[in-house]
């Protein structure tokens, strides 16, 4: 008999019954180096979850403290508890940084591995007003200065009206007006990807593979060329396009780095967001647990793929979140096509986390300002290695957001500064397994209503979206303990 | 100034171009000089000969001595003389000193010091003839204050004043006037491209609370050339809101 695995408490939180969604404590604990989340439901025993492979890191990285930022308006009374008060309530302490705007129950596809609930019958398209009323709550609780909106479904782009929805959002001065979208209408109507280039807006389209079994595994369906097709387009309309794997352990875990080349290479793909395979909705609730990976392991993949272009020391969290949430890196590109450089490489990762603490993504701020000027000033002065390229690209970046001689607008200037480089972001969601109370409190990304109520994007997904008539052919009720009994009795 | 035969360098656009507008509007000759962009050129011609003065254009480097003698020989030779010089062309680089190197340090010199010099030496050899004149360079605020500005191009503005001093001292005796005016930010030019948190910064250090408009400058500077401005030399007039 070998050894026996000894655990190591490193917190207490509240997560939920995988079965019947009630609130239960649950301890996280270290096993070896991994991490688990164990639990017992009264009615359904005893549950548990590995929540990454690196204890050391999953500690480290969750002692850091994001950037207190609560809400601009609190739209609900604590009463039962987190997650059932979300509007959010009291207790929350992020603002929304990402605000996540669901335009439409209806999709195209049945992904396997779909983390959210749809309805075709009967579908559900959200009113033009509606979408002003709301548009107008963000702007004002954002202080006029909404830099973001996220568009998603369903398949947002089966929204009758979801062109005029982001002209109304670019009116309203939003800078990244952004679809989530599975691309098919894109990829068969040129005309409708070259509308959204003149519109300003931004694609997140989502790629997992370029496989055939594991393109129909996760998609259900042979999408790939499809995929491809769309990206042609969006690159012959130079539309900014953010490409979002799903990442799963064994079926396409092996292609993360190739799928970074192929954006890289595309000069009108400005981020990646790497979502780990999430375990709730209509398709994923029910998808092989076998592939579950975690934030740590993704970013592994990507430094063994990628081939130590990205290591998993040039990623730090969002201040604007919970630290286990997103994990970042930025590279700086070589318009040349040589390899990029990693933010990290010459900046300091405290730097970097703190140039993100005001917004999601990067912004031309006079914080990032000063922090590349000190970057500069630190590898001329100290050397290292390749510093002389890293300050030649530096230049040119400079050259190309400020050409001398030549006028260009503030909005081209900002354009090319997003141009130099590129984000790889990868985010965890959770699931009904992996729900942690204390991430979802401190969540930037949230799903936003006519009303005004937001509800963070996996408390959304796990427990609101289901009981929504607008979503849910049949939706499910509120159960006694997550209705009526507080979360932390 | 009417009649007024002016020269701008750097003409086709930003300042460059309110300056013609103005000069044409209060009643001069205009003349001006570019360097690249044809398209701009011809788009300020028309604008300026709208105004009330069909302008004569050359395409040029102003850090070029020849083109420098040419183009002032040749507004003598259309003209009859020259009473007024603009060195308005300019060049800026967003560049830490880490990042800048000696052919960025040349270039900037070339254009926004030693243009001025080629330019001022070419007309002033007609201006001394005639006993009257005026130059007016364009300098920056980054010369007037410590602020954070690329060191070439604060440099180069820098090198402006003491050009400024001396030929006012140098052709005060001829009646020719020398003088600088150092605009703060501007709603054209570099200024237009820079992120907002630097303008927004610029207006929350500025006594007025906001930028200047080209045209501001412009009708300092129709004051500044003109035979108003009959006691005033070596000046150095910094219109940047009160920083």
């Amino acid at each position: 008999m070998g050894p026996v695995a000894t655990e190591r408490l490193i917190n207490v939180t509240t997560s939920l019954c995988a079965v019947c969604k009630n609130a239960v404590p649950a301890r996280i604990v270290a096993v070896d180096n991994d991490v688990w989340m164990k639990k017992t439901c009264d009615r359904h025993g005893d549950q548990d979850v590995r929540l990454s492979n690196n204890a050391e890191w999953y500690e480290r990285t969750r002692a850091m403290r994001p950037k207190p930022a609560p809400p601009a308006t609190i739209r609900k009374e604590v009463e039962r508890g987190c997650p059932f008060d979300c509007g959010p309530c009291k207790s929350h302490e992020q603002r929304i940084r990402l605000p996540v705007v669901t335009i439409t129950s209806s999709c195209n596809l049945d992904c396997p591995i779909c983390y959210v609930h749809n309805k075709n019958t009967g579908a559900y398209h959200m009113t033009a007003a509606d979408f002003q009323k709301l548009l107008g709550h963000l702007v004002r609780d954002h202080g006029g200065d909404l830099d973001l909106i996220n568009f998603t479904g369903g398949e947002p782009t089966m929204h009758p009206e979801f062109l005029q929805f982001i002209e109304l959002a670019r009116e309203a001065g939003v800078h990244r007006v952004s679809i989530c979208t599975n691309g098919i209408r894109l990829a068969k109507e040129e005309a409708l990807v070259q509308r959204l280039s003149q519109l300003g807006a931004r694609i997140a389209l989502s790629f997992d593979t370029f496989e055939k079994g594991a393109d129909k595994l996760m998609q259900g369906a042979q999408v790939l060329a499809l995929k491809m097709k769309c990206l042609e387009l969006l690159g012959k309309y130079d539309v900014d396009t953010t490409i979002i794997p799903v990442m799963t352990q064994g079926v396409n875990d092996h292609e993360i780095g190739r799928i970074i080349a192929m954006g890289l290479a595309m000069k009108n793909v400005r981020h990646f967001e790497i979502h780990t395979i999430t375990y709730t909705g209509q398709g994923g609730s029910t998808f092989d647990r076998r592939h579950r990976v975690s934030m740590f392991e993704v970013l592994q993949r990507i430094e063994e793929t990628t081939g130590g272009l990205l290591k998993t020391t040039d990623f730090v969290s969002s201040p604007c979140a919970h630290p286990l949430c997103y994990q970042i890196a930025y590279l700086l590109m070589d318009p040349d096509g040589g390899a990029p450089v990693p933010f990290t490489r010459f900046m300091s990762r405290e730097t970097l986390y703190d140039c993100l603490s005001d917004h999601l993504y990067l912004e031309p701020t006079g914080k990032l300002q000063r922090a590349f000027q000190e970057s500069i000033n630190r590898v001329w002065s100290e050397g290292g290695p390749d510093g002389e390229r890293t300050l030649a690209l530096l230049k040119r970046m400079l050259r190309d957001v400020f050409p001398p001689g030549k006028a260009i607008t503030r909005e081209q200037s900002l354009r090319a500064s997003e141009r130099a480089a590129k984000a790889v972001y990868v985010h965890s969601h959770m699931d009904e397994e992996t729900f942690d109370t204390e991430r979802a409190y401190q969540c930037c990304d949230s799903n936003c209503y006519p009303d005004g109520t937001t509800v963070p994007v996996c408390n959304y997904n796990v427990l609101y979206r289901e009981k929504e008539h607008n979503f849910s052919v049949i939706p499910k009720a509120w159960n006694e303990r997550s209705g009526g009994v507080m979360s932390f009795p | 100034m009417n009649g007024s035969r002016c020269l701008i360098t750097g003409g086709s656009r930003g300042l460059g171009l309110e300056l013609g507008l103005a000069f044409a509007r209060a009643g001069a000759k205009v003349a001006f000089t570019y360097s690249k962009n044809d398209d701009d050129a011809a788009d300020a011609k028309a604008k300026i000969a709208a105004a009330g003065a069909e302008p004569l254009v050359y395409k040029g480097s102003v850090a070029d001595a020849a083109h420098a003698a040419k183009t002032v020989d040749d507004v003598v030779a259309r003209w009859g003389g020259i009473d007024v010089l603009v060195n308005n062309a300019g060049i800026n680089q967003v560049l830490p000193l880490a990042l800048l190197e000696e052919e960025d340090w040349d270039l900037v010199m070339a254009v926004n010091a030693k243009g001025p010099f080629l330019f001022s030496r070419a007309a002033l050899r007609h201006m001394i003839k005639a006993r009257r004149g005026h130059i007016l360079m364009v300098g920056a605020f980054s010369s007037e204050r410590i602020i954070e500005a690329p060191a070439h191009f604060a440099a180069s503005k820098s090198a402006l004043r003491g050009l400024t001093d001396s030929l006012a001292r140098e052709v005060g005796r001829y009646g020719i006037g020398v003088n600088l005016i150092a605009p703060g930010l501007l709603d054209v030019g570099i200024s237009a491209m820079l992120p907002q948190h630097r303008i927004d910064e610029y207006k929350s250090q500025c006594a007025l609370g906001r930028t200047a408009t080209a045209a501001e400058i412009a009708a300092m500077a129709v004051f500044l050339v003109s035979p108003r401005n009959s006691f005033m030399t070596g000046a150095k007039l910094a219109m940047d809101g009160g920083l």
